[in-house]
């Protein structure tokens, strides 16, 4: 076994890293409750946030299921009042906006707030106070939409939650067809906690370039970071349209704007454009942190550096600069221009070429690896084919005359679905399994874990797969319920009960989480033989991270400790 | 974030921001700011209160001075392990680079490749013009039909009739081609490094001939009832066997493809390669 001290800092491992791994003498007093309470409300540790925002997205994700698995009983037969219309169209409203405001946003930042400061050895986040204050005031934006439920119309009219999608086009957001405050409330809780996220963007940005570590340069950055680098410049630039349309339509609701009123000289495409400007670039902003958590987990458990580190970067810079002139693709039917037509086509279509370098970069990373399918890396393995067939229904929407035969209908929302679910949501459980030993001292129960994916996978191929073909037959997106002539009762029913197995697997996991927690194996510093910086210090780590500062002098700073015969800066040019 | 050694054997401080309540305060009242545009008036105005009390109380903790906790540090070697100690790098043998050669042909083989295929071709279209339609022409207009100024659903006969402007536009539309696939040849050859002729000529047109049957009924049903399927996949093969032939004939330069990235931009990295050849030396020197 080769073993390395870590540290000796009178003793440098010769393009090696050395730093300094802690042990704090264990705090024996039992603290209170409300001792606990106060020490996670006031807290500025970087590592408590992430975990508050883990929990937080967790909590949602638990809320949006539900509201998803209601939805698919409302549709599993023809001609169902399981829903009501009004509650119908308030549960996928409400399921759209949680899943990518409160659960995606929030479960990405938390694993940048948790890793980003370890991963280049630093102490904390750049801005410890504004991380908090981020946190809070995401997490308050989130429990703001939520209230709606109560005081959606006033707190002393019959509550009801936003209806409108996700997306809330215009001209249904206006007063005269949205009356009381439900799209009021959609508009203000995105506004509050899109601050909370401009908030974290800049501090990612800023510790990621300013707080590294000796040593580590740009370009020996762990990709996992740069990809969270990535992820919030594309945050800064896509938030402003957003928050400037949601001001826009509160002007035109509260103080007789028309921006948005077509009948005013207003325009209701311009939300669109608005709207989408921010929405596109939000489904990299989800998708890049899953591609973060591949390539961590990804070489880890093929014992093989990550293939091509400078082509990843490259094609993350890539898709983040593409992914900003596609928006209009999801207009397609609105009339734009030939050109127009042509341009997001084609734009659309070049997303492809960094996405395939990466899809290509995996695989080849795994090529000839000695490949251990622990429960992170069978998410992983998922998430690459899943993610694979995700771009190819995307590549076939991009095409303008397809588009406009399958706008709007079931086969948009498989094809969402496969990249939210398949991609992203499928990554950030591999990611929970691959550093929740590192944040809590506990493994995950494997048992449990294989149970988690294969029942979500079988689930989720089951509902998505199948959620093609109703749309192939015209079945359109947010309908209520359907004739049972149409044809489509029966795919509905199959995806229903692939939702229903997905949402036994989610429940599988949160069990897992507390079982885990409580009396899990103890999962030592390193449970996964790792390389990165993380890895180096206590499971869970101390408040300060690292004793002494780390100096690395490869990508894989682990692996030079543990492999001095043979370390990594000798290949890296 | 400082440290701060103080004396003992194994111990130290580490100043870390004090934890404060001050950015959930201002959180809360931001939030209600907002929430009370929809709700009371009342609302606004104690979140305005409370962000402006935390935004005060935020400024007290950094301004003049930033406020610290002490964390009591004691350190602690730690023995790095593996459980995987030997370790094994895969051998790739350079002529084994079957995706990304280390020599290729040059841009003239393909062109030349191009040419001769495309030549290579024209009997087994004209044997076929003289043999099914009893014209040399029918061949050239299918190629060349959308040349033939204001043709709507023309017969056989004439298809098979004379059409210089037909003519010329096959011409052209053939050269191009030729020079195109014959290109792409060029580049993909040396990726197929094992029977490149089988591979690119006889497996690849049958593979883009199926593709073209496949799709030409969907893209043009007219087309498609004139084009006999099976000449054309003889004059494909033909071009592609010539075409293949001539480019795997011409001699090979060296790719940069097994130089640094950045030697490969251009860019000026004198010493690059020796000093990594020089580091592997010395490891080996050491050993």
């Amino acid at each position: 076994m080769a073993d390395s001290t870590f540290p000796n800092p009178a003793v440098p491992i010769a393009g090696g890293a050395h730093g300094a791994l802690d042990v704090t003498p264990p705090d024996v007093r039992k603290h209170s409750v409300l001792e606990i309470l106060h020490s996670w409300i006031t807290t500025v540790d970087h590592k408590k946030l992430g975990i508050l925002y883990m929990l937080y997205g967790i909590f949602f994700l638990l809320v949006a299921g539900a509201e998803a698995i209601a939805i698919r009983i409302q549709l599993a037969v023809p001609n169902n009042h399981f829903l009501s219309p009004q509650v119908y169209n308030r549960f996928f409203t409400m399921h759209g906006t949680t899943m990518v405001f409160l659960v995606g946003m929030t479960m990405i930042f938390g694993f940048a707030n948790y890793l980003v400061p370890l991963m280049i050895g630093a102490r904390d986040m750049a801005f410890p106070r504004l991380n908090a204050f981020s946190f809070w005031v995401t997490a308050f934006g989130g429990l703001l939409l939520y209230y709606s439920f109560l005081g959606g119309s006033g707190l002393y009219g019959v509550g009801n939650a936003p209806d409108v999608g996700w997306f809330a086009y215009a001209p249904l957001t206006a007063r005269a067809f949205s009356p009381g405050h439900a799209t009021d409330y959609w508009a203000i809780a995105l506004i509050v906690s899109g601050f909370g996220t401009v908030g974290t963007a800049i501090n990612v940005v800023a510790t990621a370039l300013c707080m590294r570590c000796k040593g580590m340069t740009l370009m020996r950055m762990p990709l996992f970071v740069w990809l969270f680098v990535v992820v919030s410049g594309l945050t800064l630039v896509t938030i402003t349209p957003l928050t400037a349309a949601q001001i826009m339509l509160l002007v035109d609701r509260y103080l007789g704007g028309h921006f948005f009123d077509t009948q005013a000289g207003g325009s209701a495409v311009a939300w669109m454009h608005f709207f989408w400007i921010f929405g596109h670039p939000e489904v990299y902003v989800l998708v890049l942190p899953a591609f973060a958590i591949a390539n961590e987990v990804i070489p880890v458990f093929s014992r093989k550096a990550i293939f091509g580190y400078a082509a990843m970067v490259a094609a993350s810079v890539g898709i983040a600069f593409v992914s900003l002139g596609v928006w209009a693709h999801h207009m397609f039917t609105v009339g734009m221009t030939s050109a127009s037509n042509a341009f997001f086509t084609l734009s659309t279509m070049l997303v492809g070429i960094p996405t395939g370098i990466k899809i290509f970069n995996w695989l080849a990373t795994m090529w000839g690896g000695r490949i251990r399918f622990a429960t992170p890396m069978l998410f992983l393995t998922a998430f690459v084919f899943q993610f694979l067939l995700s771009g190819l229904t995307g590549i076939m929407l991009a095409v303008a005359p397809w588009n406009w035969q399958l706008h709007n209908s079931y086969f948009v929302i498989a094809h969402f679905h496969y990249v939210l679910v398949g991609a992203i949501v499928t990554a950030i459980f591999g990611g929970i399994y691959y550093w929740f030993p590192k944040a809590t001292g506990r493994m995950l129960n494997e048992r449990l874990g294989k149970w988690h994916f294969w029942l979500f996978t079988i689930g989720f191929h089951i509902t998505f797969d199948v959620m093609h073909i109703p749309g192939l037959l015209g079945m359109p997106r947010s309908i209520y319920t359907y004739e049972a002539d149409r044809g489509w009762g029966t795919l509905n029913m199959i995806v229903s009960i692939g939702g229903v197995i997905q949402g036994i697997a989610v429940l599988i996991f949160a069990y897992n989480m507390i079982v885990s927690l409580r009396s899990g194996e103890k999962a030592g510093n390193d449970p996964w033989d790792a390389w990165t910086l993380e890895w180096a210090t206590s499971s869970p780590p101390p408040d300060y991270n690292f004793a002494t500062d780390p100096v690395v002098s490869s990508r894989r700073p682990l692996w030079d400790l543990k492999h001095p015969e043979d370390p990594d800066w000798k290949y890296e040019a | 974030m400082n440290e701060e050694q103080h004396s003992g054997s194994h111990s130290e401080t580490i100043h870390l921001p004090a934890p404060t309540a001050w950015p959930i305060i201002m959180a809360f009242g931001v939030m209600l700011a907002f929430a009370g545009m929809v709700t009371n008036f009342g609302i606004s105005l104690l979140g305005i209160v409370l962000a402006l009390s935390g935004a005060i109380g935020w400024f007290r903790q950094v301004l003049p001075h930033e406020a610290h906790e002490d964390i009591p540090v004691v350190v602690e070697n730690i023995i790095i392990t593996t459980t995987r100690p030997e370790v094994a790098r895969i051998i790739v043998p350079e002529d084994d680079r079957a995706h990304l050669p280390v020599e290729t042909y040059p841009v003239l083989s393909g062109i030349k490749g191009g040419i001769a295929g495309g030549i290579a071709m024209i009997p087994p279209a004209i044997l076929y013009g003289l043999i099914a339609q009893h014209s040399i022409w029918y061949p050239v207009n299918l190629l060349g039909g959308a040349g033939v100024a204001n043709w709507r659903n023309p017969s056989t006969a004439d298809i098979a009739a004379f059409h210089w402007q037909g003519v010329l536009v096959a011409i052209v539309i053939h050269a191009i081609t030729c020079l195109l696939v014959g290109l792409l040849y060029g580049a993909m050859l040396p990726m197929l490094p094992r029977r490149p002729i089988l591979l690119g000529g006889i497996l690849a047109p049958v593979l883009w001939t199926g593709l073209l049957h496949s799709t030409m009924g969907v893209v043009n049903p007219e087309l498609d009832q004139h084009i006999a399927w099976g000449w054309f996949l003889i004059s494909q093969v033909t071009f592609g066997l010539v075409a293949g032939w001539v480019v795997a004939h011409q001699s090979r330069i060296r790719t940069a493809q097994s130089l640094p990235f950045i030697m490969r931009m251009g860019i000026e990295t004198p010493g690059l390669v020796r000093e990594r050849e020089s580091a592997t030396e010395n490891e080996d020197e050491s050993r």
